[in-house]
């Protein structure tokens, strides 16, 4: 334990984060899991011990990818990605429907089940990173810049989109927010919103007048955030129903909360473990858990715009502030629908969630921001030992006209 | 701009929007909290809590012996919500259970059932009507079955638990019971003790706690206070006996409707109330409460206008009245007698026969110029308002008073025989109660406690309407009158000659409601009590009949019905059907049945009590028959045993009985010394060879 402390490196205050979140995460799926262990005729631990052990092999994974040079991800990525297109294509057509709207496929040889829309997102922010730093030069131009780094986001989005058009929408807005920081121009942004609403409006019109996809889904879900008043029946099993009961959720926890396990409205609330587990926590611990949760995020995204501002490299740069922005969005976004600001979307809050294969792929991009804050750590210390050393082997990684002393010093 | 500020520029814009979208969620929690919190919190503890009933038990109605009249048994009606069952489960078990449901209630084909079952799981049916009012015990086995056995939540098996009110004796005083409807008018003795039967619901605070259970919440309890149960005076083997003989007699004569009203004499309590109506199918059931319309009486009402006219001492019943022949005009009407040729007669007599003109010719006589004095002789005996009996529905007698538009010259006339008022059968025979009462007028009741627990927490005491209802030479009369009826009038045909009944006849023509005179419906009736010297009960039996009966009279209609019942009730005890005891006694010379095996000695005792003397040509200690000859003398014969019925050794020596009893193969045990007192199988029921009769000696 002591050696994989002082092995341990990184942004300590990044690492303190995640370990919170994940002590958060533990309280939060036991009490919520109570009712589901019920039903499920399990005991009562038994999803605990679950998230327990997924979260303990998340937290390796972590510290396994953190201490993995994060350049070696940039030839990764484009390999990657490669294989995630054909992945897609593949789940598409033969990946089972688990949860209404997500497919998932499984791995033979592990036997493991997971989203390949997970393993897409990642793999593309990681591209992403990769493509916006080689591009720097160039991205204000639209041949040269911009249409190549859009194609791989509208490929990876328009194969997502069939099955789970929220998350393709989500994935496609979190590469805008990419986009924006990479300096891409606000028009060019702007143009593809442009083309999103378009390419959205036919494909739910189509999927109107066939009946193929979830357009009923969207236009329902749409309808239910719009209308002012929730229903009240309490056999309505719906989303309303759900949003409701997440308001009765929150509502019921005042500013401190109910305490631990406390909470009446966990057993009706569905979902309440995964999706709904923010309504959860501010049922148990108030506003002021609440509140908590969202500075931790915050906290993580502010450390990882430190090491941005640390990082020499453009890639380790953007590869640190573009996935910590990501997941810290999808954090902010599902806590949003959680108090009803925005219509409901099948998203889950990262690290806190009760999950498997997606708490992984979140840990992964943790480790991969660690990995990054640990190699900008060793180089200022290289650097204040013997400046300019090792300029030469890593030039080509650099963005051409951003001096490195500049960032380094930033 | 330099790029690497540009950058930076854009990360914290960026961060900056994240930040504000987090403000946001927090802003709207509070927001949530501040101003939905209050209806939200309500909501949640609507949602959380329910309000549950616990349900009081109605009381049941006993009789006075303890007989079980009506009682409430659960149900349960069973639905099957399919979408809990998961799908390898049901695969596997719906084949067992197809079958066990088939064992279960036979009432389909195994493979039907499954059909039935794999609809319902295709089409995921979350409420599926599987079975309705399944006892107790099929919903035990119920539970117990494949699939079924997992319970509620994986299981599926949805249980709808309900009361039904039962009536072990089924139609046996039925209409009195009434009935006990959620969603209808409660009707007889459930409707009129309702308050006592129902019981107050209790109430529980139900929280629902994780896994959907729902927890009663501590100190929330209201215990439900279960209804309490009735004693009815009703004697469910009178009743049973007033129903078969009038039942016999609606049948034979295919009448409309009968009614007849046991009531004890001393008490006033209804020991039976009969009401049979036709069915469409020619069935009679207890379908609406006919001792309780008032109807006209016809005859049986003259025992008031006789009341009434010796009350006020203007006649004695030996005074002579003029029949005329059997009719006579008052006013523009001619009144007939049913039975023409009468003379001049004693009033008694003309009472006993029924004469219309007599008794209208009296009442003309001293009422015609005071019509109100003969009106309040009727409101002294109660015929005026309600016997107040505790049954729902008694409606007033109807009487035409003078000083109205409806009185006319004819009214006093035919009053006073019983015409144009309306008296229910109920009401009359309050009347005969009282008189056989020796003028005190009894409160009829049918229920004459409140039990709790097994405990009576009330009694209702006998009540006394009318100390005396008229001065006390008048009883005397009345009763020489309405004895002489069964003597020599109208009632002869139902002479006993063990007891002596008294009553009254009645033959009315009936306008009612849809009937006119011209239709020729009759209502016969007797209204009588017995034994004419020591008097027990009073029973009135009112038949309404069909549109040109061939048999009408009251004396050929009624008191039949009459006879069949006093002969059962004075020969009480061991709650047998007889037909009346002399037509057994004529059968005396073909075999009669066991159960009169007695001694010789206890026939004489039982006929010496009933104030008769037999003729013994027997010696007392040994089984004998009685013989009754056609002048309605008795003889007490040597008899034989029937075999294969246990005989009555009561009152035997013990030699004499263990001979007849070891004869019919019965094995002998004996308790004490002396003749036989008792003996534990009842005479009359059937023996199986070998069997055990333990001897009471003393």
């Amino acid at each position: 334990m002591q050696q994989i402390l002082q092995r341990t490196r990184g942004d300590k205050v990044i690492w303190s984060v995640v370990v919170l979140l994940s002590l958060i995460s533990l309280l939060a799926v036991y009490s919520s899991t109570q009712s589901l262990a019920y039903r499920m005729d399990r005991n009562a631990s038994y999803y605990l011990v679950k998230q327990l052990m997924v979260l303990a092999f998340g937290l390796f994974i972590i510290y396994s990818v953190h201490k993995v040079n994060y350049t070696k991800f940039a030839k990764l990525s484009v390999v990657l990605y490669a294989i995630s297109v054909p992945l897609l294509i593949y789940t598409l057509f033969f990946g089972t429907t688990l949860n209404e709207g997500s497919r998932w496929i499984k791995l033979p040889v592990v036997n493991l089940t997971f989203q390949t829309s997970d393993l897409a997102k990642l793999v593309l922010f990681i591209f992403l990173a990769r493509k916006l730093s080689q591009k720097q030069p160039v991205i204000k131009d639209l041949k040269k810049g911009f249409i190549p780094v859009v194609i791989p986001v509208l490929v990876t989005c328009l194969l997502i989109a069939p099955a789970n058009l929220s998350t393709a929408l989500m994935l496609g807005f979190t590469c805008c927010i990419l986009f924006f920081i990479g300096r891409v121009k606000i028009g060019h942004i702007l143009l593809l919103g442009l083309f999103g609403i378009i390419g959205f409006a036919g494909l739910f019109t189509f999927s109107k007048l066939t009946g193929i996809g979830r357009a009923s889904t969207w236009e329902q879900r749409i309808k239910n955030f719009t209308s002012k008043k929730e229903s009240t029946k309490k056999d309505d099993k719906g989303e309303n129903f759900q949003v409701l009961q997440a308001k009765i959720a929150i509502a019921s926890g005042g500013i401190i909360g109910s305490g631990p396990g406390h909470s009446e409205a966990k057993d009706y609330l569905p979902h309440g473990y995964s999706d709904f587990i923010y309504a959860n926590i501010i049922a148990e611990y108030g506003l002021v858990g609440g509140g908590i949760v969202i500075f931790l995020y915050l906290l993580f995204l502010w450390r990882s715009i430190i090491i941005f501002k640390r990082c020499p490299f453009a890639f380790g740069a953007f590869l640190a502030v573009g996935l910590s922005f990501t997941l810290v969005f999808q954090a902010m976004l599902n806590m949003a629908v959680n108090v009803h600001l925005v219509p409901v979307t099948g998203l889950t809050l990262p690290m806190i969630s009760m999950g498997g294969s997606s708490i992984w792929f979140t840990s992964i991009a943790i480790g991969i921001v660690l990995s990054v804050s640990r190699y900008v750590d060793e180089e200022v210390k290289t650097n204040k030992k013997e400046t300019k050393n090792s300029d030469g082997e890593k030039s080509k990684l650099f963005i051409d006209n951003i001096e490195q002393t500049e960032l380094a010093a930033g | 701009m330099n790029v690497k500020k540009e950058i930076r520029f854009r990360v914290y814009f960026a961060f900056t929007c994240v930040c504000l979208l987090g403000v946001g969620i927090l802003g709207k929690a509070i927001l949530i909290q501040l101003k939905e919190g209050k209806e939200l919190r309500a909501l949640a503890v609507e949602m959380s809590t329910i309000n549950t009933i616990l349900p009081a038990e109605r009381g049941n109605i006993y009789t006075e012996n303890g007989q079980l009249l009506c009682s409430t048994i659960p149900q349960f009606d069973v639905h099957v919500d399919y979408s809990v069952i998961q799908q390898d489960t049901f695969n596997k078990y719906v084949d067992s259970l197809a079958g066990s449901l088939v064992k279960l209630f036979k009432d389909a084909t195994k493979a039907t059932y499954k059909q039935r079952l794999i609809a319902g799981f295709k089409a995921q049916e979350k409420y599926f009507f599987l079975k309705r009012n399944l006892p107790y015990y099929q919903y035990q086995t119920l539970r117990s079955f494949p699939i079924f056995n997992k319970g509620k939540a994986r299981g599926g098996l949805i249980i709808d638990s309900k009361t039904k009110r039962i009536n072990p004796y089924q139609m046996l005083a039925y209409r009195t019971i009434g009935l006990f409807r959620e969603n209808a008018q409660t009707i007889g003795l459930e409707a009129t003790y309702d308050s006592v039967l129902h019981g107050n619901n209790g109430h529980r605070l139900d929280q629902k706690v994780t896994g959907g259970v729902w927890m009663p919440v501590e100190g929330s309890e209201i215990e439900p206070r279960n209804g309490r149960d009735i004693v009815t005076t009703i004697d469910i083997s009178i009743q049973e006996v007033a129903e078969h003989a009038l039942m016999s007699v609606l049948k034979q004569y295919e009448c409309k409707y009968g009614t007849v009203v046991v009531m004890e004499v001393q008490t006033g309590k209804i020991r039976a109330l009969v009401n049979l109506g036709r069915l469409e199918n020619g069935e009679y059931w207890e379908d609406l409460n006919y001792a309780m319309f008032p109807t006209e009486p016809g005859s049986t009402f003259k025992l008031a206008t006789l009341t009434a006219l010796l009350s006020d001492g203007y006649i004695n019943v030996e005074d002579l009245v003029n029949c005329e022949g059997g009719a006579k005009q008052f006013a523009n009407r001619v009144m007939h007698d049913s039975h023409h040729g009468l003379g001049i007669m004693p009033i008694r007599e003309a009472f006993a026969h029924s004469s219309n003109v007599g008794m209208a010719s009296l009442a003309y006589r001293y009422y015609s110029t005071q019509p109100e004095k003969f009106v309040s002789h009727l409101k002294r005996l109660h015929l005026t308002s309600r016997t107040g009996i505790d049954l729902m529905g008694e409606r007033r007698p109807a009487i035409v008073l003078p000083g109205t538009d409806m009185w006319s010259a004819t009214a006093l006339p035919w009053m006073a025989t019983g015409y144009g008022i309306q008296v229910a059968p109920l009401h009359t025979c309050m009347l005969y109660n009282a008189v056989a009462n020796n003028g005190k007028m009894m409160k009829p009741y049918l229920v004459s406690a409140i039990r709790d627990y097994g405990k009576d927490v009330k009694i209702f005491e006998p009540t006394i309407l009318v100390e005396k209802i008229a001065p006390d030479s008048v009883i005397p009369q009345l009763k020489a009158c309405a004895e002489e009826v069964v003597l020599t009038g109208t009632g002869k045909p139902i002479q006993s000659p063990f007891y002596r009944i008294s009553g009254k006849t009645g033959t009315a023509q009936v306008a009612d409601k849809g009937i006119s005179y011209k239709d020729k419906v009759y209502q016969g009736s007797f209204v009588g009590y017995f034994p004419s010297d020591n008097p027990r009960y009073t029973i009135a039996v009112v038949i309404r009949t069909k549109p040109n009966s061939t048999a009408y009279y009251g004396g050929t209609l009624a008191a039949p019905v009459f006879r069949m019942i006093s002969d059962k009730i004075f020969a009480s005890g061991n709650g047998n059907w007889d037909e009346p005891l002399d037509s057994i006694a004529r059968k005396g010379d073909v075999g009669f049945p066991a159960r009169f095996a007695a001694s010789g000695e206890n026939f004489n005792r039982m006929l010496h009590s009933l104030g008769k003397t037999a003729t013994i040509e027997t010696s007392s200690k040994t089984i004998s028959k009685i013989v009754v000859d056609t002048n309605k003398n008795i003889f007490i014969m040597p008899g034989s045993v029937y075999h294969g019925i246990v005989p009555d050794v009561k009152g035997l020596s013990l030699k004499d009985a263990v001979y007849i009893l070891e004869n019919e193969g019965l094995k002998v045990s004996v308790q004490g010394r002396g003749t036989v007192q008792g003996q534990s199988l009842n005479p009359g029921i059937k023996i199986s060879k070998g069997q055990l009769i333990i001897l009471k000696l003393s």
